[in-house]
């Protein structure tokens, strides 16, 4: 196992490892055009993360599907630790946290917060041992660009996590990964003691005198903790609870010490700053918001999975260019970003483009990356019903308005799906949202009312129609709609019976077959497998 | 100091605040449920979010530190708003199945009147939670009025320190649960109601006094139990106490209070008590004595039962002389009863045959830091250690259950200032728990385990060399035999292992000021004074004396011992320690007790020799040389080592004047009883551990017949007077008190460490610890500042010593006896509160799992222990605690329960304290 003590052993390394590559390669069967071992990144490439398209440019996820994340070796050969290397013996902290400041780059776990400003503040505060956490959390539902990377390319994550303890001042660091990403975690900690081997993680890393060791914690499955002093207090031991900032963990963190928590994301970039110069960084993006940004693009689209694209990109051009468009070419409805805090964009904003301050002022939040396209056959409701459930379930419980007020919205949202809306829910609704919004402990509840208020706002009149015409006007809340049969199209074929998962379909062969309203669950299995189109789904008046 | 502006209006604020605290200190209200000033800020209720220019959002005022030129709102429309709504949120979730606790005001209720919310409308219509779900006897628990304030977790970690409560599930679903979910006392829950006292709803109740009527006064007076020296309220109606509530300005406890002091209250007026004076038939009669017990009780006059009692004893007085007389005073009596205890004993009797309980306990603390500092008190204040220590040493004490209030208090001290905690017992303590040393030194091997601490800090000079030559004298004598106790040696002793000895001495070494802590364990054995003068040594030796959070501090047991030492309840002192011996002094007591014979003579009081101490007095009145005890308050039959013997001395007793509250034990033997009353029923004070002078104050009237102790003493003391027809001429010979405020005074005039004590200065708030040495005198929290009391500090040679009786083939395990939370020394207080006896309803004997598996023993099984004295029976209680061929048995239970049967009446050859934590018995299954 190779030791290495400076930058110039490392680069030794790299072209070792290069032409013990190349000598692999050249020693390879041939198989679709490249060396077996070494295929073109399209073969390489699988459902969650495909080739680029569009105008993506793939910084954070460059290394993944083209690299082994269980080798080292393969992290080196492209250009790994050599930022850490140059940082160590070239640039002294202030200068690391200099370069970062240019960079633009801004914390990708969603806040935007800007990243060198936080490691000097980390840096200016009294108190020593300083910490380094990754959060590794990512619990927001469909959204998995940090898995990605911590499953692809680990090193980057340790890279630049090590980067930042230089420029801060730590020697200790953590991450803190969901339990519920295993191999993300077991990449991770083969990652780490293949850096503390070769001695770029450790005491005195390549031999310069700085040390620094990452050890990596478990979550417990809480949403919560993606929260950064909820996510303090679990490596610590407690309940994962957040707590009021300030202070802020870059002044009292981690078992009360100054403490930089930054998200996978940020970290992935680093080391490509430095290595490639803030300049090339800051040139991606739009005036305040700099690089490329993950998503997790879910929904309607024809593409689905994770893709990286400049800041300041459409919305236009993710969900047409780099999404492919909507599915049987359905109609746009609206653009979920953020996660389960974020909020729902109308198809009338499909041209803002997709930047920090865009997004806020649109209602909506950039969040950690999820991204989630609806078309038009998706109740706004049901929506912001999906959502607070989600959040409700996963409030810690401390504070007032979160906890109750999630759960009284949800109470509210599904009595207006099942039909059971009253004159009065909206306004109701809208004041939870103010007072869960302004008044809740954390970002958790803080952004609990986005999904609500951005659909009532937008999509108004879908919730009167629920309350006031007992109308789901997108045909999904069950309780609002029913199916029924035309007979004059339906030819008898009995497909939509045998589908039936309770029998609600009678009818003869060849003969109009019949809906029993009485026991049909609007399922909506009959409708997705007739060929004929005799089925429709009624709503209000027309129920 | 940073300047704010809160509404537009400026404020000079104290730094390192938070905002609420603050707005509250400028008189500004706020609103807040979870916030509370003793616990750490949570942030979670949202009700004290204020605007804050500058930020965002509005933040919690509990948290936010305030900052110089601060712009803060706390009223805004937009405030109000919200706080509606915050609080119809919390009642969404909040059912009212009715106030059990009338007096304390729910704060949820009273913010929701505040702001005009209407809790009929928002409340819930059905309960969620189960009502009253734990069967803990003292804690009701009600969910459905849980706002999930978290003040309860907060409480019982960072009051109590027992982490029992907990928060499960989350969002909508989170609850408080105890433990993972089981019942309070599955999950170690010591009853203290920490917990309920920081609930502010009523979700938490007391359950003894649930939904009991609105108190007509309170009372603020000072506990019973022990000599933490706790203040509360005894809650008064109808001439009865209803309840014990907390009083926040209590100087020693705050709030906090444990389970005996909260709810052990029962007994105060309990149908057993003693409610009129009693003789036995054959007195009345003029026959001769029957066995003891046989001769039915009487119910007669005061007149009857005093001039009897007066009759008898001056007859034997007279007779055999007033030697012949021996007195037991009382620990649980006030500083007043005591003295006048003393008083009767030496001026009226003539004897100096008079002691107490302490005998039992702390005689070798009083005798061996008398001989090494020259004053036998704790040095220090409890305050004064939990914020000063650096480390502290417990050695023989289960503080936790002995002293609860000090025990959390040093659970606080280690959680917040992270104080090194060191504890040495053979038992393994619940305090061991917070210790980051914990030594189990084998049972009677404390005097080589301190010498080999030593040893170890002189081989690697740190010793405070400087404070050695200074203050001390003995050094080089004390460290020639020091030097004979090498680790290797003392961990063949002890059993502890040298690594543990070395970190021990280092720890100390290292981290000062250092405490030391000690109770029974130091103190009950042959070596008793022994193992005292080599913790003073230890505590010389690192210059831990005289210094804010350092010190020597044995814990007094019970909760006015220290007052029955410093009252003259002693054989060799009068009060404040003043020697019988010494020839000034009997003068000086001569002249002031001075009474004047039929004749005119006035013939000196008493001898130059110190009396009879407790343990030597009972055997004396087996043999007929003590004819008549007159006992206050005490239960020897209970608490004498070697119990039946104890029985077989009073049985052979002449004359027993026995004045109590309840038929005890010893009441058996007695001929006169003579009904006392509780604390709660008169006037008087306590002095508790820390010598620090407390008011008793009288909340109800006296039961029955019943008179305050004070009273029925002095009737006694004037009749024996006037049959011996001798008149009070000395200054304070007289026994006519109105009160006994005018016996402090009294106490004060001829008692120099109590010379500015009076009533009047202890109620208007003085908190004095003695030596008060004038009425302007502020008294000595710490004592040996700056000099010794007696000079300079001696270090005193000490050695190991086996322990008189050691296991042997016959009997082959060692006892250690003690008491329990739960209870209350011979039990007759505890055994007639409800509560307590449910938690804790039989003698348990805790056996290690290895001897109960090799005996067959099972959990909870009866078994029965014998001694060469006797034997005793109770339920196996099968834990670790114990180590391996060590037996711990309390004496909580009367008669064939008791532990003191098995006990060995072995003493201390200086202060006859007998060895109770050591004996040999044989273990089997009853």
């Amino acid at each position: 196992m190779p030791f290495i003590n400076s930058l110039t052993e490392l680069v030794h390394l790299q072209e070792e490892i290069l032409q013990r590559k190349r000598e692999e390669i050249t020693s390879q069967p041939f198989r679709d055009g490249g060396p077996e071992k070494f295929a073109p990144l399209a073969l390489r490439a699988d459902q969650e993360l495909d080739a680029p398209r569009g105008k993506e440019i793939r910084v954070v996820l460059r290394n993944c599907t083209l690299i082994d994340p269980e080798s080292l070796d393969d992290y080196i050969a492209e250009d790994g630790y050599q930022a850490l290397a140059t940082v160590l013996t070239k640039m002294t902290p202030e200068e690391v946290i200099d370069t970062i400041s240019r960079s633009g780059l801004r914390g990708r776990g969603g806040a935007g917060f800007p990243t060198g400003r936080k490691w000097q503040l980390t840096r200016n505060s009294a108190g020593s041992p300083k910490y380094i956490i990754c959060n590794a959390d990512e619990g927001d539902p469909g959204a998995f660009m940090n898995r990605r990377v911590l499953e692809g390319d680990p090193h980057s994550v340790l890279e630049g996590m090590a980067i930042a303890a230089y420029a801060i001042g730590a020697s200790q660091g953590y991450i803190y990964c969901r339990a519920e990403y295993p191999i993300a975690v077991r990449t991770l900690n083969i990652a780490i003691q293949q850096a503390r081997a070769y001695g770029l993680l450790g005491k005195n890393v390549l031999a310069s005198g700085f040390s620094f060791d990452v050890e990596l914690r478990m979550g417990a499955g809480a949403f919560v903790c993606g929260e950064e002093t909820a996510l303090i207090a679990s490596i610590e031991g407690r309940r994962g609870e957040p707590r009021p900032r300030p202070p802020f963990p870059a002044v009292s963190g981690l078992w009360g010490n100054p403490t930089c928590i930054n998200n996978v994301e940020t970290f992935a970039n680093v080391p490509q700053i430095i290595l490639t110069g803030p300049d090339w960084f800051a040139a991606m993006g739009t005036e305040k918001s700099k690089g490329t940004k993950t998503f997790a693009l879910a929904g309607d689209v024809n593409h689905t999975g994770l893709i990286e694209v400049p800041l300041g990109i459409t919305l236009r051009e993710i969900v047409y260019d780099v999404g492919e468009g909507i599915k049987k070419n359905k109609a746009l409805k609206a653009i979920q970003t953020g996660g389960p805090m974020g909020g729902c964009l109308p198809a009338s904003m499909i041209d803002l483009p997709v930047d920090y301050e865009s997004l806020t002022a649109a209602g909506s939040i950039m969040g950690s990356g999820g991204m989630i396209v609806m078309d038009e056959e998706t109740c706004m409701v049901d929506i912001a019903r999906f959502f607070m459930e989600f959040i409700q379930e996963e409030s810690c419980g401390k504070c007032t308005p979160c906890r109750v007020g999630t759960h009284s919205m949800l109470e509210i949202l599904t009595r207006i799906c099942n039909g059971e809306g009253v004159d009065g829910d909206i306004e109701e609704l809208e004041r939870l949202c103010k007072v869960t919004k302004t008044h809740s402990l954390c970002g958790l509840g803080q952004g609990a009312p986005n999904p609500v208020e951005s659909t009532i706002k937008h999509f108004r009149h879908e919730y009167e129609a629920h309350i006031y015409r007992k109308e789901c006007p997108a045909k999904v809340c069950r309780a609002l709609i029913r199916y029924e049969i035309v007979p004059e199209t339906c030819t008898g074929c009995t497909v939509c019976a045998k589908n039936c998962p309770i029998g609600a379909i009678n009818g003869e062969r060849r003969n109009p077959h019949l809906i029993d309203q009485e026991i049909c669950i609007r399922c909506g299995i009959c409708i997705q497998t007739c060929n004929f189109g005799a089925i429709l789904a009624l709503t209000g008046e027309q129920n | 100091m940073p300047f704010i502006f809160i509404n537009g209006q400026p404020y000079q604020v104290r730094e390192d605040t938070n905002l609420l605290r603050a707005a509250q200190e400028a008189g500004i209200s706020i609103p807040s449920l979870c916030d509370h000033p003793d616990l750490t800020p949570y942030g979670g209720c949202r009700l004290c979010n204020v605007e804050v220019k500058g930020l965002r959002l509005p933040a919690a005022a509990c948290m936010l530190p305030v900052t110089d030129g601060m712009e803060v709102y706390t009223e805004t429309e937009d405030l109000v708003e919200a706080r509606k709504s915050i609080l119809k949120l919390l009642l969404k979730n909040y059912y009212d199945s009715g106030n059990g606790n009338a007096d304390k005001p729910n704060a949820l209720l009273k913010w929701c009147d505040y702001y005009g919310v209407d809790t009929s409308q928002w409340t819930r219509k059905e309960p969620r939670y189960a009502i009253d779900s734990d069967p803990n006897p003292f804690i009701r628990v009600d969910l459905n009025k849980c706002i999930l304030c978290t003040r309860c977790i907060r409480a019982c970690a960072e009051v109590q320190g027992r982490f029992v409560w907990g928060l499960a599930e989350r969002g909508f679903d989170s609850q408080i649960v105890a433990g993972s979910g089981v019942t309070l006392l599955e999950a170690r829950c010591e009853s203290c109601g920490a917990c309920v006292e920081y609930c502010p709803t009523g979700a938490l109740t007391h359950k003894p006094s649930f939904g009991a009527e609105l108190p007509e006064k309170k009372v603020q007076t000072t506990c019973a139990y022990c000599g933490v020296g706790c203040n509360f309220d005894l809650n008064v109606k109808d001439n009865r106490v209803i309840k014990v509530t907390s009083n926040p300005n209590a100087p020693v406890n705050g709030v906090h209070l444990c389970v005996k002091g909260r709810y052990g209250y029962q007994y105060i007026q309990h149908p057993d008590r003693l409610r009129s004076p009693q003789v036995r038939e054959y007195l009345l009669k003029g026959m001769p004595k029957p066995p003891a017990g046989e001769s039915p009780w009487v119910t007669v006059s005061w007149d009857t039962a005093l001039n009897l009692a007066a009759n008898k004893l001056a007859a034997i007085k007279r007779e055999s002389g007033p030697d012949a007389i021996a007195l037991l005073s009382s620990a649980k009596c006030t500083n007043e009863e005591n003295y006048l205890m003393n008083k009767l004993a030496r001026q009226v009797i003539g004897t100096h045959n008079i002691d107490h309980c302490a005998r039992l306990c702390h005689s070798s603390t009083v005798a061996g830091l008398g001989m090494s500092f020259g004053s036998g008190a704790m040095t220090n204040t409890v305050a004064d250690i939990v914020e000063h220590a650096q480390a502290i040493f417990i050695i023989g004490s289960n503080t936790t259950e002995q002293h609860p209030v000090i025990g959390s208090k040093i659970r606080q001290a280690v959680l917040r200032r992270k104080v090194k905690l060191i504890v040495a017992d053979p038992r393994r303590v619940d305090i061991a728990e917070f210790a980051q040393i914990y030594l189990r030194q084998k049972p009677g091997t404390d005097v080589a385990l301190i010498n080999g601490l030593m040893h170890i800090i002189l081989k690697n000079n740190w010793q405070d060399q400087a404070f050695i030559d200074q203050r001390c004298e003995n050094f080089d004598a004390f460290r020639e035999v020091v030097e004979k106790y090498p680790p290797e040696l003392v961990s063949k002793i002890t059993g502890v292992t040298e690594k543990d000895l070395y970190k021990t001495a280092e720890t100390l070494a290292s981290n000062k000021p250092a405490a030391v802590f000690w109770a029974m364990g130091i103190t009950q054995h042959t070596t008793g004074v022994l193992n005292v003068l080599t913790l003073a040594n230890l505590q010389m030796l690192l210059g831990n004396m005289g210094v804010p959070g350092g010190g020597v501090n044995p814990l007094r047991g019970q909760n006015n011992v220290q007052g029955a030492c410093d009252m003259g309840g002693l054989p060799n002192v009068f009060p404040g320690y003043q020697s019988v011996t010494n020839e000034a002094v009997l003068e000086k007591f001569n002249l002031a007790w001075q009474t004047t014979h039929a004749d005119g003579s006035t013939p000196p009081l008493f001898n130059n020799k110190a009396g009879l101490t407790s343990t030597e007095m009972i055997p004396m009145a087996g043999t007929g040389k003590v004819r008549a005890l007159v006992i206050l308050g005490e239960n020897p039959v209970m608490t004498e080592p070697d119990a039946n013997h104890t029985r077989e001395c009073l049985e052979a007793c002449e004359f027993i004047v026995l004045q109590e509250i309840f038929p005890s034990e010893t009441s058996h033997y007695a001929d006169v009883l003579l009904p006392g009353v509780t604390f709660a029923e008169k006037e008087g004070t306590f002095t508790n551990t820390e010598r620090r002078i407390q008011m008793v104050r009288q909340a109800i009237q006296p039961e029955g017949e019943t008179r305050p102790d004070w009273e029925i003493l002095a009737d006694l003391a004037k009749r024996i007077l006037a049959v011996e027809k001798r008149r009070p001429t000395g200054s304070h010979a007289g026994w006519d008190y109105a009160s006994a405020a005018e016996v402090m005074d009294e106490i004060a005039a001829v008692t120099p460490i109590y010379a500015g004590v009076s009533h009047a200065r202890l109620n208007t708030g003085a908190q004095l610890h003695w030596p008060v040495k004038d009425l302007n005198h502020s008294g000595t929290p710490i004592l040996h500042i700056g000099e010794f009391t007696r000079g300079k500090g001696k270090f005193h040679p000490t050695e190991h010593l086996d322990p008189q009786e050691l296991p042997d083939a016959e009997y082959p395990f060692l006892l250690t006896t003690g008491r329990v939370l739960y209870h209350w020394h011979a039990g007759e207080m505890t055994r007639r509160s409800q509560g307590l006896l449910d938690v804790y309803p039989d003698a348990y004997i805790e056996i290690h799992p290895e001897d109960a598996e090799a005996l067959g023993i099972l959990d909870h099984q009866q078994v029965r222990l014998s001694s060469r004295r006797g034997i005793a029976l109770g339920k196996a209680l099968i834990t670790e605690r114990v180590s391996p061929g060590l037996i711990f048995a309390n004496f909580h239970f009367a008669g064939e329960q008791n532990g003191n049967n098995l006990t060995i009446a072995a003493l201390d050859p200086v202060s006859k304290i007998p060895e109770f934590k050591i004996c040999a018995v044989k273990l089997e299954v009853s």
